[in-house]
């Protein structure tokens, strides 16, 4: 499930997705002019003749144009790879908006040969037609977002140990770079309808997809803001510390709480922190984590959160 | 073929561009009211007057069809002859035309040719979701049976940024690309905002590292080269020749103009280097027996830099693949050789919405009537303007000359 849109075959249209899902491409061809045609139409775009055939044909071509859209063209389109847009001109001469898979910016050129890949986009079996490069191993692939495994306990380098009695050392942790990327969580609509039940905030906006689809600023349902915040202890965040020698260690609240941007259900998070302050006070030694949670590949956090803990 | 020349804009209005969330909200009808009131008041005409009407359907707030009669009603005005015009950002140059026709066939004698784009207010029952919702496909048309739903969305392909982007590559294959040239345009056109009391980047200087050191949104596309949306909306008055004597300013008539569209998506069009404008100018010189080198100044929309760079070739100010070179040799500015987009262009004035247009024929007929102020230019008797919708996928063009 995802808000992602998805496309809706017309009667017009349908054998060529039908196409798709049995591993043909079809394209159809004009019977009185030989013209080609996409995309599907009742009447030749050369002649307007209605005597069309759907011929298979290799989807082999060539890239007309592309970008790397830096700033996903929508919320849903941003993840680990980078959003390339492209059209690609068939050898039979028709051109189709696409995007490309498997490349590396640098190695895309204009007029560079390319060939299709089959993606399947969600859990019905919805076949997508991008391409790739004709020297990349790929022909088909599978897209549909699945939660990813959780990472082993143990995992991770060793830790620089800091005495929370060593303040100078704990000090020498503020920094304005945060760490590396945490391992990735997938808030499906099911994890959103447990918060829902749990919290008891269950607006439709939430929990609702059929309605949101419609109605939502955003095109479908959205994760609470308070349940992505609380997510951040499900991720492991490789941080090159760890702070001994309290008796007890409690989370002190936030400084600053934020949802800057929505988490459309169906995505990818992950998160990275950084030492915002350490202080030391009557209470105990305060330490200030500002914890950034990120659908995966968007550059504007999700949550903002300057995480207080005190160690007692 | 074409117009004899006769009928010329007399008057114009232009709400100042604003940012959506500080500008007034008015009803749309009340700012076609409002908007014809100052502009009948610039031409020294009278609402009795005017007897035509060009209007934009799609994104009138008070109704979806019926809008001119809708219109006419509010104005008190009667009409001889009414159209909407559904062409984005070349509804302008598209209405005027229009209007020049509808005048020199007889019809009638002054037209009102009007887009209201500040928000109306919200209604109790109003969802203030809605635009949201609206704006998130940008344009792209989310209806069953829509080949854009069907085959554009999914991919991800939507709104006009990568669309404009993916041109510019096409076009950097196909001859080169030098991003300081295009920055440049961004720069003259900010110089020229200086000059005009209502843009909205007045105030903030630019240079071209300032351009290319802005982020990144869709290679090679910098988002200062791509226009800010912005609440406004503007009024011009079209009419006879013989209303044209008795009204108070100099009037710019319209000797030339073309239209050219053939597609929505530019993946679609015979070659993505080649733009519409191309016919469009063609028909327009032709029609006025002029060359663009007779123009005194180049009025050219500019949603992004790419679309000047292109409008600019294939309009015929430069050879085709010479338009990075004619930016750098040429300076663009009201004080320079050849200028252009004097107002600072909607990049620098601000695009309000489908009005964005109006501020490039605005300005023409301001530089023809010598109502341009501190950028006005010494001399401007002929001015070409250029009009863009979609993804350069509908592209018009307008000649104007002083009497």
């Amino acid at each position: 499930m995802s808000n992602k849109p998805m496309p809706l075959p017309t009667a017009i249209s349908a054998p060529f997705w039908d196409g798709l899902k049995d591993g043909r491409i079809m394209l159809q061809q004009c019977n009185a002019c030989q013209h080609w045609i996409f995309y599907p139409r009742r009447h030749c775009n050369s002649c307007l003749s209605h005597d069309l055939s759907w011929k298979q044909v290799t989807g082999a071509g060539k890239l007309y144009t592309y970008t790397v859209a830096r700033v996903p063209t929508l919320p849903e389109f941003a993840g680990a790879e980078p959003q390339i847009l492209a059209v690609v001109e068939l050898d039979e001469g028709v051109r189709m908006n696409t995007t490309l898979v498997g490349l590396e910016p640098e190695r895309i050129e204009v007029g560079m040969p390319v060939k299709p890949v089959r993606a399947t986009v969600n859990a019905e079996g919805a076949i997508l037609l991008r391409y790739t490069g004709v020297d990349v191993p790929l022909d088909e692939r599978d897209e549909v977002v699945r939660a990813p495994e959780a990472p082993s306990a143990d995992a991770g380098p060793a830790r620089q140990q800091i005495d929370v009695k060593d303040i100078e050392a704990l000090k020498a942790l503020v920094t304005g770079e945060f760490s590396d990327w945490s391992s990735q969580i997938l808030v499906d609509q099911e994890l959103i309808d447990q918060f829902a039940a749990l919290s008891g905030d269950d607006y439709w906006i939430h929990t609702d997809p059929e309605r949101a689809r419609k109605e939502s600023p955003f095109g479908g349902t959205i994760a609470h803001g308070a349940l992505v915040q609380v997510l951040m202890s499900r991720m492991q965040v490789p941080l090159s510390f760890e702070v001994t020698g309290f008796t007890n260690m409690v989370n002190y609240g936030s400084e600053r709480l934020r949802f800057p941007s929505p988490v459309p259900a169906g995505s990818l998070l992950h998160s990275r922190t950084r030492v915002k302050s350490v202080e030391v006070l009557p209470r105990g030694t305060q330490m200030v984590l500002e914890c950034n949670i990120h659908v995966v590949g968007q550059e504007r956090p999700a949550v903002i959160n300057d995480l207080v803990i005190l160690y007692m | 073929m074409g117009l004899k020349g006769t009928a010329a804009i007399v008057g114009a209005a232009q709400y100042k561009p604003e940012k959506y969330s500080t500008a007034p909200q008015m009803f749309h009808l009340e700012q076609v009211a409002d908007l014809a009131a100052q502009a009948l008041a610039d031409a020294g005409l009278q609402a009795s007057d005017i007897d035509g009407l060009c209007i934009n359907g799609p994104h009138f707030h008070e109704a979806s069809s019926f809008v001119p009669a809708m219109a006419a009603e509010y104005l008190g005005i009667a009409l001889n002859f009414a159209e909407v015009v559904d062409l984005g950002g070349t509804t302008s140059v598209g209405m005027i035309w229009r209007a020049a026709a509808a005048i020199e066939l007889g019809i009638c004698q002054a037209v009102l040719c009007v887009i209201p784009q500040r928000m109306a207010s919200f209604g109790p029952d109003d969802d203030p979701s809605a635009m949201a919702r609206a704006m998130r496909f940008g344009g792209h048309s989310t209806q069953y049976g829509a080949p854009e739903a069907e085959f554009d969305l999914p991919y991800g392909h939507m709104g006009q940024n990568t669309g404009y982007a993916m041109i510019a590559q096409r076009y950097a294959a196909q001859y080169g690309y030098d991003q300081r040239a295009m920055a440049k345009i961004a720069v003259d056109q900010r110089f020229n905002a200086q000059a005009h009391p209502d843009a909205i980047f007045r105030g903030q200087e630019l240079s071209i590292e300032d351009v290319l050191g802005s982020k990144m949104v869709a290679d090679p596309l910098h988002i200062l080269e791509i226009v800010m949306p912005v609440a406004g909306g503007a009024a011009v008055i079209v009419a006879s020749k013989e209303l044209a004597m008795r009204s108070k300013g100099r009037p710019a008539y319209i000797t030339g103009f073309g239209e050219r569209l053939g597609y929505k998506s530019p993946s679609y069009s015979p070659d993505m280097t080649e733009t519409p404008v191309g016919p469009a100018a063609r028909s327009a010189f032709a029609m006025a027996g002029l060359k663009p080198a007779d123009m005194h100044a180049a009025q050219i929309y500019d949603c992004y830099t790419i679309t000047v760079l292109l409008s600019l070739e294939d309009a015929g100010f430069c050879a085709k693949g010479e338009g990075m070179r004619f930016i750098l040799d040429n300076d663009l500015t009201y004080k320079g050789n050849f200028p252009m987009n004097t107002h600072g262009g909607q990049l620098s004035f601000g695009q309000a919405g489908s009005a964005g247009g109006f501020s490039q024929v605005v300005e023409a007929y301001q530089q023809v009537a010598g109502k341009a102020g501190d950028r006005q230019l010494k001399v401007c008797d002929q001015v070409f303007v250029s009009g863009t919708g979609g993804v350069m996928s509908e592209q018009g063009a307008l000649i104007l000359q002083g009497a």
